[in-house]
């Protein structure tokens, strides 16, 4: 599943194949195309980097088009943004988590999307593409990640499992369901008992009623890469991306571990407004978001799994993704859109069965 | 005659009612709109005119539940609020030192201070390195920090501090049957400081009791950024599950089902406040 194309895309990554159509999409100033579009994403260190990466050069290629960049909150936020605009939208694309985007495919919010109007679509992933179904693919892709303070966590974690070790209790930050990480977390924890999520959580639930007393807080705020980098607990879920910039910006302090036990996808998608104002642009800067070229800028930068098959990610780049070889054996697929259906049930289970054990 | 029956005194109320009708009464209508509307497996919201949300809502005892925590946290926080607002603003409202208006302005200050802000505030004074339990392990009264925040003791605490300047100035406002000389006479006649506390301050300033008792107690109901941000996941009110539907799993019927829940319910409040207050006037 989304293992084997990261694995090819691990190989084509490597084997540094290019595409004639990409360089020439890279190359070559289109005038053609004019006009302002407004795309709407996350606020923060994503914008600033994806507005390095992607919107500026994306400009440069298209001189006459102009890239709004509107922080949107959360994928919620967006989609909210999204609805109250049904009737006369301002917004032209819009990047958000997939689990919301798919709502706002089913309530006709946003244009189907085909090979004709978007040529980059022919060189992602499958899953990439079936990310979307007939609508707006898959742009990033990221992973649930423990994240720990490597000053603090002696010798360093290795393993989902030590986070039962008693040294740790009163120190983790878990972000608990309806979150996407404590659904996440749930699969993984599944999977570390031997069970199969699909049929059963029941294993999981058990191991995550032992681990409860041990979690400070359940809604980290504001995330658990600060909670750690200001003493106040020592592990966290987190997401690859940001766990890994974070990384960076604070020497080391905050390490990242992808779980030998497994970790699961969380996939933004690009949507393209349905009844936008400057289609031609949205479906232009759409191509250019999923082309090569901003594929293998925006991972480099900031550490999203490519969805492009054919971009050129370089290899220190891809080892710190889930597409490298060594990590993305470890990746449990997930249908988020069957997520989407029990996971009132499984968040009530969270609330009665292990938030409730961890009460104090 | 009445102040609003004179000719043209209702027009001065007219811009607060537009406001009004604009900001409030209107987007509460579409809030009820939203709420018969029909959430489809995916996620998906299709418009309709359906009761099923309010089915699901009722059917689920968590509902229940929330309400019953979100009533127990409200009545806890707005009494130790009140116990604790009373004595200071009695000083305030009798003192007669000159520095009463800048007293006045310390009780209420944290008001121009950012809920959010304060709530932060807390995390640090309260939290296992915090100032609290940085003290108590230098004293060595505790061994190991003692859990303040990341639950219902942290948002017990945070909105008790949060309501005390609604109190305090309720209770000013509400003090205006007080009358020294009342004291006075019951003291003439000879009653001691305590009796004349029991028998004759506190039933005069009843009224700014209750007043102040009902605002603390709605803003309490209503009160968000506490509760999510002090409760570390473990305490679920209607005010948070109201988010959490709106924002995590994007149910904006049910989101909008449970505010208009939440309206009922402080409007049962007013009503009985009504009748309380009647009581109390009589």
């Amino acid at each position: 599943m989304i293992a084997k194309w990261l694995s090819t895309a691990a190989l084509i990554a490597l084997a540094a194949f290019v595409a004639p159509s990409a360089q020439a999409q890279g190359q070559t100033p289109n005038t053609a195309v004019s006009g302002t579009i407004t795309l709407v994403a996350y606020a923060g260190i994503f914008q600033d980097n994806y507005v390095a990466t992607v919107v500026e050069p994306f400009q440069r290629h298209f001189p006459n088009v102009r890239v709004n960049y509107f922080p949107g909150g959360t994928s919620a936020q967006m989609l909210g943004t999204a609805r109250a605009q049904r009737n006369d939208p301002q917004t032209d694309v819009i990047i958000m988590d997939a689990s919301v985007s798919m709502i706002g495919n089913g309530e006709g919010l946003f244009e189907r999307l085909t090979p004709a109007d978007v040529p980059s679509l022919n060189e992602l992933f499958p899953e990439a593409r079936a990310a979307g179904g007939e609508f707006g693919p898959a742009v990033t892709f990221d992973h649930l990640v423990l994240v720990y303070d490597t000053q603090r966590v002696q010798p360093p974690l290795t393993t989902l499992r030590q986070l039962w070790d008693p040294s740790l209790r009163g120190q983790l930050g878990v972000s608990a369901p309806p979150n996407i990480q404590g659904l996440a977390l749930t699969v993984m924890v599944a999977k570390m008992e031997g069970a199969d999520y699909r049929q059963t959580i029941d294993p999981a639930i058990r191991r995550l009623r032992e681990l409860a007393p041990s979690v400070q807080t359940f809604d980290p705020s504001p995330d658990g890469y600060t909670l750690i980098l200001n003493g106040a607990i020592r592990v966290a879920t987190g997401w690859n991306a940001r766990a890994q910039l974070i990384h960076d910006q604070s020497q080391g302090r905050l390490g990242v571990l992808l779980p030998p036990e497994g970790s699961v996808y969380q996939i933004n998608t690009i949507n393209v407004t349905r009844g936008g104002r400057n289609r031609a642009a949205a479906l232009a800067f759409t191509n250019y978001a999923l082309g090569q070229e901003a594929q293998k800028a925006f991972t480099e930068r900031m550490f999203y799994g490519p969805t492009n098959a054919r971009a050129q990610i370089s290899p220190a780049a891809l080892a710190r993704t889930a597409a490298s070889p060594e990590n993305q054996a470890r990746m449990i697929p997930v249908d988020w859109s069957w997520m989407a259906t029990v996971r009132d049930q499984w968040n009530n289970r969270w609330r009665r069965e292990v938030i409730a054990a961890g009460s104090r | 005659m009445s102040l609003l029956r004179r000719p043209g005194m209702l027009w001065l109320a007219l811009p607060a009612t537009a406001v009004l009708l604009f900001t409030y009464v209107a987007p509460m209508f579409g809030l009820a709109r939203m709420s018969f509307n029909r959430t489809l497996p995916g996620g998906a919201m299709q418009p309709d005119w359906t009761l099923a949300t309010y089915a699901e809502m009722a059917a689920d005892s968590f509902n229940l539940e929330l309400t019953l925590n979100s009533i127990q946290l409200s009545f806890t926080a707005t009494t130790f609020a009140l116990l604790l607002a009373y004595p200071v603003s009695l000083f305030l409202f009798r003192t007669e030192s000159r520095f009463r208006s800048l007293l006045a302005i310390i009780a209420i200050g944290p008001l121009l201070v950012n809920g959010v802000v304060r709530v932060f505030g807390w995390i640090a004074v309260l939290g296992d390195r915090g100032l609290v339990n940085s003290a108590l392990l230098a004293l060595g009264l505790v061994s190991e920090p003692v859990r303040l925040i990341y639950n219902w003791t942290g948002v017990t605490i945070g909105l008790t501090e949060s309501l005390l300047p609604y109190m305090v100035l309720a209770l000013l406002a509400g003090f205006g049957r007080l009358d020294r000389e009342v004291e006075a006479a019951a003291m003439s006649l000879g009653a001691r400081p305590w009796r004349v506390f029991v028998r004759v301050t506190l039933p005069l300033s009843l009224p700014a009791i209750v007043l102040g008792w009902l605002i603390c107690f709605i803003l309490a109901m209503s009160a968000f950024v506490t509760p999510k941000l002090l409760g570390g996941g473990r305490v679920f009110v209607l005010a948070t599950q109201v988010f959490e539907e709106a924002v995590d799993t994007v149910n904006w019927p049910l989101a909008a089902a449970l505010s208009v829940y939440m309206l009922v319910l402080l409007l049962l409040f007013l009503g009985a406040y009504g009748a309380l207050t009647r009581r109390v006037e009589r």
